[in-house]
């Protein structure tokens, strides 16, 4: 899958579990305050990835996992 | 059968009236299927002789705290303690009535820090009671 597809892909998906418009997730844009994660909706976040993807984020890389730009990034290089 | 009545305390804290888990009947992977034998002594039978929904809830949660306290046994640590952190989707289609024995599937998802995502399903024979998303915080 291609950046641009993982990104078509995973966009809506995100907008739609963490009930944010779309157009709040932009590569730039801050995961946690543009998702307004909290310690336990975190793991909502890595549960859509894996589930969508096939690719496990573990906590040890979450801190590298900033922006939306890192986490496409992330899912690019580590899918299967 | 791997667990069943008293056993199931080598697992969890809860005790009477509050445990809500007879039985771990096989667990392999990330799922387990647990049961429950509804007793008038259950802590959460109303007085039309059902069991309210919050003890289907509990009921799921303790299905995955049991499957957790299965997982440290094996693993030769120490007995975790689950805290429920949140519901998502609850689901209640049947509220299991007295001498209904019930059947849970709870599949442990993604973990973050401690925070676990899980499902439950309940079915009592072939009907589904119940089920829910639930993240639940184990130390």
């Amino acid at each position: 899958m291609t950046k641009e597809e993982i990104i078509e892909k995973v966009n809506p998906l995100l907008a739609e579990e963490f009930e944010v418009e779309e157009s709040e997730i932009t590569p730039d844009a801050v995961i946690k305050d543009a998702l307004e994660l909290d310690s336990l909706s975190l793991v909502d976040l890595v549960a859509v990835i894996e589930h969508t993807f096939k690719v496990k984020i573990p906590a040890a890389d979450l801190p590298t996992v900033k922006t939306f730009e890192d986490l496409y990034n992330y899912i690019e290089s580590h899918q299967a | 059968m791997l667990y069943m009545d008293e056993q199931i305390f080598k697992l969890m804290p809860q005790r009477d009236p509050i445990v809500m888990v007879d039985a771990i009947y096989d667990a392999e992977g990330d799922t387990a299927h647990t049961g429950l034998t509804v007793t008038e002594r259950n802590y959460f039978i109303e007085e039309d002789g059902r069991m309210a929904e919050p003890g289907l809830i509990e009921h799921i949660a303790q299905s995955a705290s049991a499957f957790k306290g299965h997982l440290a046994l094996l693993a030769g640590q120490p007995l975790p303690i689950g805290y429920i952190g949140e519901v998502k989707k609850f689901h209640c289609y049947l509220r299991p009535a007295v001498g209904d024995t019930l059947t849970t599937t709870v599949t442990l998802g993604a973990e973050v820090n401690g925070v676990t995502l899980m499902t439950g399903e309940t079915r009592c024979g072939d009907t589904l009671v119940a089920d829910t998303q639930m993240k639940i915080f184990v130390e």
